[in-house]
C-alpha cells in the first residue's frame, strides 16, 4: 500500500476502534462502594482525565493480559482520558488484580499510600473482588478490601477488556451524573 | 589620598601575623593570628578597591634601596589581582578560625597559621613587585610556603603530592628565571618597564624562546595540561582554606605573571605563540572538564575544574594574542576583558566551593562523594550557597562566569566573518570546544551538588551531619553573594578595571556592549526573578498549598536503601563511556565465590582506575630516562681512587680546552 | 508600548496553546497507530485535575525538590518571553542572545536533573544521569547552530536572527536547520532520543526524573515540558517561514499571526507524530553518535556560511 493511501486509511478511513457507546450502554450493574467515589469524581472534573497505576497483587497474569489489551487499537483506553502511568505519584486510580498474596500485601498497600489523594481503587477480577478460587488460602490475605479501601469492583476471571472498561466508565458516569 | 600607606600597612599586618604565630605558645594564638590576618588582608582589599575606584592607573608604593631597588607599585591589573587575593585571603582567614580548630590534633596549628600568613605575604609581594628580583623572591616565598602547606597533615600521600608539586613549581620557577635572565642580559634587577625596552632589540628567535620559557613557567603554575599533573594531587591534600587560596588565588598569580610578561614585556610578533597558548588552553579545558566529570573525590573534582577554568582563561588570552598579531586590537581588548572577568568569577566561586568542600569533607569524614548525600536537608542554608556557587561554576546565566563567556563568545562570533580562513578555523574550533566544555562543566557541577547534597546520605557520618559553625558558613555565603554580585554588575566591574569601552551607561543601569550586542545583566536578573515570582503566585492561586503529605520515596513495593541511589561513578558513567578513548579508565570487577559449591553466588568488588594518560605518555618516560641516566652515571662510582683521579684530570683538560 | 503588547500576545497565546500541542501530538500518534485517540484538549483537563490533587512529598527530599518545578517552569517562561514564537520584536527580545537561550535551557535542565536525584531512587538517578549527558552534549551543537545563524545574519538575538534569515539566499542555513531539528528532538525527549510514552523505567530519560513528583508540582513540570515542545515546534517552523509572524501590534497582524501559529503547530505536530511512528528509539549508549551528527551538521553550516561570506 502506498504511503498516501496508508495515511488516508489511518486518518479518514473506518476506525477499528469499537464505538464509544458500546462501553457506556449496559444493563449490568457494577458494584460501587459508598458515596466517597462520587465526591472524588466530581472533584476531579467528572473523571475525564484519570491516570492509572496497575498493581499486580498476585494474579495469574490473566487480568494483566486483559489490561494490556486495553491499550490496543480495538479498546483504546486513551480516548476515555484514561492512561497507564509509571508511578503511583502520578496516578488518580489504582487498579489491583489478583487476590492479595502475603508477599505482595506490602506492595499493594504502599502503592495505595504512595498515590496522592483522592485516589480511586478498582479491584479487577474475582481474585481482587472476593479472593476467587484462592479465598481462605493460607498464602493470600484475601479480597482487596481487606488491605485497602475499594471503590469499584469488576468481577470476572478474568474480566474481558470490555467488561473492565464498562465497569470503570459506568461507575465514573454514575458518580458524576447524580 | 594616599593608599600606598594602607597597602604597606596590609603587608606589615600579614608579616606581623606570621611573626605572632611563630612566637605564640603552642595551642594558643590561633584566633589572634587569623583575626590579624583577616584584618590586614581586609585592609589590603579595601585599599586596592578604593584605588581601582579612584580611576588612577599607577600607584607607587615604595622605591626603597634595601630590597635591591625593587620598585613596589600597583597598576590597574595588579590592583585587581591584589583585591582578589586579599578578599579571598580575608574570608579564608575567617573560615580558618573554626575550621582549623576542628582539626587541631592533625595539624600543627602554629606552623599552619604562620605558613598561611607567609603564603599570603608571598602572593601580595608577587603582585606588588615590578622587577624580576622581587617577583622571583616572592614567587619562591609563595611556592615554598605552599609546599609546606600541602603536606600540613603529614600523611604519606600529602608528602608525595607536595614533593611532586615542589619539583614542578621549581622547574617552572627556573624557567621564569631563565626567561628574565635572557631578556635582561643576565641581570634580575632591571624593572619590567626596562625589560620591555630591552626586549625590543632581541632577535625574534630569542624572544620566542623566552616566551616558551614563560609559558612553561607560568603554565605549570596555572595547571595547564600537560604540566598540570601536580595540581589535582596537591590542591586536594592541603587544608580546605589553603586549597581555596591555592586554587582561587595562587593560579591567578600565574595568570597575572603571564599577562604582564606577554602583553607588557614581550612584544607580540607572530601568531605561532598565540596558537600554542590556544592549543594548551583548549587541551586543559577539555581534559580538565572530562576528569572533573568522572572524578569521585570532591576536592579533586574542584581541582580538575580549576584546570578547566584556567584552560578557558588561557584560551581567551591566546585568542587575544592571536587577533592582536593580526592587528585587531579591539577584539583582543574584549577577549582580555572577558578573561579577567572570568578570572574574577573563578577566584570567588572556586574559593567558595573549596571552603564548602571542607565542610562536606568534615561532615562525611571522607573526601569521596560516594559517602556523601543528604546535606541539603541537614544544612539547608549552607547548601543554598553551595548551589549558587556550583551554578556559577557551571557558567549558567545569570551568574558571573556566564557573563565572561557571553562577552567572549559574542565577540568571537561577531568578528568571525572578518578573519582570514585559517584564523576562522582556529576560532571556530575555540567556539565549539568552549561550548562542549561549558556543557560538561555543567555536568561536573551538577554531579558535585546532586550527589554530594541531595537525596539520602550514603554513610553513617553523612547522616549525622550538622550545619557548619557561623564563622565557617559566613565566608562561604559572602563568596556566593560576591558571585551573584559579579554576575549582576559585570559591566560596572569591567568599567572599573579599565574596560569602560565594553559598557554603556543608560539612565539607571549599565549595559555590557560587545560588538553592537548589548546585554544588561541586571535586567536579565530581574526578568528571571519576576518570572519566578509569576510562577510562584500562579501556583499559590491555582491550587491549595497545604494539600500535601510526606511519604517515603516510591520503592516499587520493596524497601529501598541509600545503597541503591545513583553514585557519582554511576552518574558520570555515560560520559566515561563516550570519552573512553581519552580517559582510558579501567573497570575492575573482582568476583570471589562465597560458596564453594556455587560459583554464581559471589561477592564482587568494583573498582575504577582513573589513571591519567599524561603519566603514561609523558611523565613515566621522563622518569625512566632520569633513572636510566642515573644508573649509567652510577657506573662511575666504582670506588677505585685511581679512576676518580683520572676523572678529575679529564675534567680539567676539558675545562681548559673550552676555556682557552 | 507596541512591543509590550506583542510580547503579551505571544506570552498568552503560547501558554494557552501548549497543552493543545501535547494533546495534538498524542492524537496524531494514536491515529497513525489506527487508534481513535483522545481529544487534543485532554491535557488541559489533566493539568486541572493534577492541580486539584494532593502532593505526596518523599521524606528523602529537601528544599531543592520544591524549588525545582518553579525554576523549570520559570526558565521555560523566560524562553517564551524572549524567543520569536508568534511575534517579532517583543519587548524582551533584546535578551534573546543565543548564549542566554542555551544557558537558560541548561539552567532548567540542571534543576530538573537535581529533582531527579532528590528522589533517592535508582530510577531518578538514572534519568538524571542520562538527561545531564544529553544536555551537556547538546550544548556544543546548539551553540554551533546559533553561531551559524549569527554569522549568516549578522545578528545576535534569536529574534533578529530569524527575522533576517532567508534560507533561499543563504543555503548555509540548511544544515543548521537540520541540526536545530535534531536538537529540538533531543531537548524535548522525543524519538529517537527518548520515548515520551514509555512505562518502562529502564528506558526512560525525561520521565524517570519526574517519577517522584505529584499533584501541582507534576502539573508544573508537565506543563513546562509541553511549553518547551511548543517553543521548539514554533521555532523550527519560524525558521522556515519567518513571514508568518506578526511584526506590529495591529489587530489584523496579530490575528493573522495567531492563525498561522495554530496552522504551524498542527503541521509540526503531525510531522513529529509521523516521525515517531516511523523510526525506532536509539539505544542510549549510541546517543553520542546522534548528537555528533547534529553537531557536525551545525559545524558544516558554520563552515559553509564562512566560505560563502569569504567568497
Amino acid at each position: 500500500m502506498s504511503f498516501p493511501k496508508l495515511l488516508n486509511r489511518l486518518f479518514l478511513g473506518p476506525r477499528v476502534t469499537e464505538k464509544q457507546e458500546s462501553f457506556l450502554k449496559t444493563d449490568e450493574e457494577f458494584e460501587t462502594v459508598g458515596a466517597e467515589l462520587k465526591s472524588i469524581v466530581i472533584n476531579l472534573y467528572g473523571g475525564r482525565s484519570l491516570r492509572i497505576r496497575a498493581v499486580d497483587g498476585g494474579s495469574t497474569n490473566a487480568e494483566e493480559i486483559e489490561l494490556t489489551a486495553l491499550n490496543n487499537a480495538y479498546y483504546d483506553i486513551d480516548r476515555f482520558g484514561l492512561s497507564f502511568v509509571a508511578s503511583p505519584r502520578h496516578a488518580d486510580m489504582v487498579w489491583v488484580t489478583g487476590p492479595v498474596t502475603r508477599n505482595l500485601e506490602r506492595a499493594v498497600r504502599t502503592t495505595y499510600e504512595a498515590a496522592p489523594e483522592p485516589c480511586i481503587v478498582v479491584a479487577i477480577g474475582d481474585g481482587a473482588c472476593t479472593g476467587g478460587i484462592w479465598k481462605d488460602s493460607y498464602a493470600v490475605v484475601g479480597a482487596l478490601d481487606k488491605v485497602i479501601p475499594v471503590h469499584i469492583k469488576i468481577p470476572g476471571d478474568p474480566p474481558t477488556p470490555t467488561q473492565i472498561l464498562r465497569g470503570v466508565l459506568n461507575a465514573l458516569k454514575q458518580s458524576s451524573s447524580k | 589620598m594616599n593608599f600606598s600607606f594602607f597597602v604597606l600597612l596590609s603587608l606589615a599586618g600579614t608579616l606581623l601575623a606570621a611573626l605572632v604565630s611563630c612566637i605564640s605558645a603552642k595551642g594558643q594564638g590561633h584566633r589572634a593570628v587569623m583575626t590579624l590576618l583577616a584584618l590586614s588582608t581586609g585592609l589590603g582589599a579595601i585599599a586596592s578597591a578604593v584605588f581601582l575606584l579612584s580611576g588612577q592607573s599607577q600607584l607607587a608604593i615604595s622605591q626603597s634601596v634595601w630590597f635591591f631597588s625593587t620598585p613596589f607599585a600597583l597598576s590597574t591589573l595588579s590592583a585587581l589581582f591584589f583585591f582578589l587575593l586579599n578578599t579571598v585571603a580575608c574570608l579564608a582567614s575567617v573560615y580558618a578560625i573554626k575550621y582549623v580548630e576542628q582539626y587541631a590534633e592533625i595539624y600543627n596549628v602554629r606552623v599552619l597559621d604562620g605558613l598561611m600568613a607567609i603564603f599570603v605575604l608571598g602572593m601580595q609581594g608577587v603582585l606588588l613587585s615590578s622587577a624580576p628580583f622581587g617577583f622571583l623572591v616572592f614567587w619562591e616565598v609563595m611556592s615554598i610556603s605552599s609546599f609546606f602547606l600541602v603536606m600540613a597533615d603529614k600523611q604519606a600521600a600529602s608528602v608525595r603530592a607536595a614533593l611532586f608539586y615542589l619539583i614542578m613549581t621549581h622547574l617552572g620557577a627556573g624557567a621564569i628565571l631563565a626567561g628574565f635572565l635572557i631578556l635582561s642580559g643576565s641581570s634580575i634587577f632591571e624593572p619590567f618597564t626596562r625589560l620591555a625596552v630591552l626586549a625590543q632589540s632581541l632577535p625574534p628567535q630569542t624572544l620566542f624562546g623566552v616566551f616558551l620559557l614563560f609559558l612553561f613557567g607560568f603554565g605549570s603554575k596555572a595547571g595547564l595540561v600537560p604540566f598540570h599533573v601536580w595540581l589535582p594531587e596537591a590542591h586536594p591534600q592541603a587544608p580546605s582554606h589553603i586549597s581555596a587560596l591555592m586554587s582561587g588565588v595562587m593560579l591567578k598569580m600565574a595568570l597575572y605573571g603571564f599577562l604582564v610578561m606577554t602583553f607588557s614585556v614581550l612584544p607580540i610578533r607572530s601568531s605561532t605563540e598565540a596558537l600554542i597558548v590556544i592549543a594548551l588552553g583548549l587541551l586543559s579545558a577539555v581534559y580538565g572538564v572530562i576528569y572533573a566529570v568522572i572524578e569521585r573525590d570532591v576536592k579533586r573534582v574542584l581541582a580538575f575544574s580549576s584546570i578547566e577554568n584556567m584552560g578557558i582563561i588561557f584560551t581567551m588570552i591566546g585568542v587575544a594574542m592571536l587577533v592582536k598579531s593580526q592587528g585587531m586590537d579591539t577584539f583582543a581588548h574584549v577577549a582580555i576583558g572577558a578573561a579577567l572577568l572570568f578570572a574574577i568569577a573563578h577566584a570567588f566561586f572556586k574559593s567558595g566551593l573549596f571552603m564548602g568542600a571542607g565542610v562536606m569533607v568534615h561532615a562525611a569524614h571522607s573526601r569521596s562523594l560516594e559517602v556523601m548525600g543528604g546535606f541539603s536537608k541537614r544544612m539547608p542554608v549552607f547548601s543554598g550557597s553551595m548551589l549558587i556557587l556550583a551554578l556559577a561554576a557551571a557558567a549558567l546565566p545569570p551568574f558571573s562566569a556566564f557573563m565572561a563567556e557571553w562577552t567572549f563568545i559574542q565577540n568571537l562570533v561577531a568578528n568571525l566573518s572578518q578573519m582570514s580562513p585559517f584564523i576562522q578555523g582556529v576560532l571556530v574550533l575555540v567556539l565549539v570546544t568552549m561550548a562542549l566544555v561549558g556543557g560538561l562543566a555543567l555536568f561536573a557541577m551538577i554531579k558535585l551538588f546532586g550527589i554530594g547534597f541531595l537525596a539520602e546520605p550514603r554513610s553513617e557520618h553523612a547522616a549525622h551531619a550538622k550545619a557548619p559553625d557561623a564563622l565557617i558558613a559566613v565566608p562561604i555565603f559572602a563568596l556566593a553573594a560576591l558571585t551573584i554580585f559579579v554576575g549582576a554588575c559585570a559591566p560596572w566591574i569591567l568599567s572599573i578595571i579599565g574596560f569602560a569601552d565594553l559598557t554603556s551607561f543608560e539612565t539607571w543601569h549599565t549595559n555590557l556592549v560587545v560588538a553592537e550586542a548589548t546585554l544588561n545583566p541586571l535586567v536579565l536578573f530581574d526578568v528571571l526573578i519576576a518570572l519566578f515570582l509569576v510562577v510562584f503566585v500562579a501556583r499559590r492561586l491555582l491550587s491549595n498549598k497545604k494539600h500535601e503529605r510526606p511519604y517515603h520515596t516510591w520503592d516499587c513495593g520493596q524497601p529501598i536503601t541509600s545503597g541503591m541511589e545513583y553514585t557519582a561513578t554511576a552518574f558520570s558513567s555515560p560520559i566515561r563511556f563516550f570519552f573512553r578513548m581519552i580517559t582510558r579508565t579501567k573497570k575492575n570487577v573482582i568476583a570471589t565465590p562465597v560458596l564453594a559449591s556455587n560459583p554464581w553466588i559471589a561477592s564482587r568488588i568494583f573498582s575504577l582506575d582513573l589513571r591519567q594518560i599524561w603519566y603514561d605518555v609523558l611523565y613515566v618516560p621522563i622518569q625512566h630516562a632520569c633513572l636510566w641516566t642515573s644508573t649509567q652515571v652510577r657506573k662511575l662510582q666504582n670506588g677505585v681512587i685511581q679512576f676518580y683521579i683520572a676523572l678529575i684530570f679529564i675534567a680539567l683538560v676539558v675545562t681548559l680546552t673550552i676555556a682557552l | 508600548m507596541n512591543s509590550i503588547l506583542l510580547t503579551l500576545v505571544q506570552f498568552v497565546a503560547t501558554l494557552a496553546i501548549a497543552p493543545f500541542v501535547v494533546g495534538l501530538v498524542r492524537l496524531f500518534k494514536a491515529r497513525l497507530q489506527g487508534r481513535h485517540g483522545a481529544s487534543p484538549f485532554l491535557p488541559y483537563i489533566t493539568y486541572a485535575t493534577l492541580l486539584k490533587k494532593q502532593m505526596v512529598i518523599s521524606k528523602s527530599t529537601s528544599w531543592v525538590f520544591r524549588l525545582v518545578p518553579f525554576v523549570v517552569l520559570a526558565s521555560t517562561l523566560f524562553l517564551v518571553c524572549v524567543l520569536p514564537l508568534v511575534v517579532f520584536g517583543g519587548a524582551l527580545s533584546h535578551l534573546g542572545h543565543f548564549m542566554i537561550i542555551a544557558g537558560v535551557l541548561a539552567l532548567g535542565t540542571a534543576f530538573l536533573v537535581m529533582g531527579g536525584l532528590e528522589s533517592a531512587s535508582a530510577f531518578g538517578g538514572m534519568g538524571a544521569s542520562r538527561e545531564m549527558t544529553l544536555a551537556s552534549l547538546v550544548e556544543p551543537a546548539m551553540i554551533a547552530t546559533f553561531a551559524t545563524f549569527a554569522v549568516v545574519t549578522g545578528a545576535f538575538t534569536v529574534d533578529t536572527m530569524f527575522a533576517s534569515a532567508n534560507i533561499l539566499t543563504s543555503p548555509a542555513l540548511l544544515p543548521a536547520i537540520a541540526a536545530l531539528i535534531m536538537i529540538a528532538l533531543a531537548e524535548n525527549a522525543r524519538y529517537p532520543v527518548d520515548n515520551p510514552a514509555t512505562h518502562l523505567e529502564l528506558t526512560m530519560v525525561h520521565e524517570a526524573m519526574v517519577l517522584e513528583y505529584s499533584g501541582p508540582y507534576l502539573a508544573m513540570l508537565e506543563y513546562a515540558s509541553g511549553l518547551k515542545l511548543t517553543i521548539f515546534s514554533l521555532l523550527v517552523a519560524n525558521v522556515l517561514f519567518p513571514m508568518t509572524l506578526a511584526v506590529d501590534a495591529t489587530l489584523i497582524a496579530i490575528i493573522m499571526a495567531l492563525g498561522w501559529m495554530i496552522i504551524k503547530v498542527v503541521i509540526v505536530s503531525f510531522l513529529l507524530a509521523l516521525l515517531e511512528s516511523m523510526i525506532a528509539k536509539m539505544r542510549f549508549y549510541r546517543m553520542q553518535e546522534y548528537l555528533t551528527i547534529a553537531f557536525f551538521f551545525a559545524l558544516a553550516g558554520l563552515v559553509f556560511a564562512l566560505i560563502h561570506i569569504t567568497l
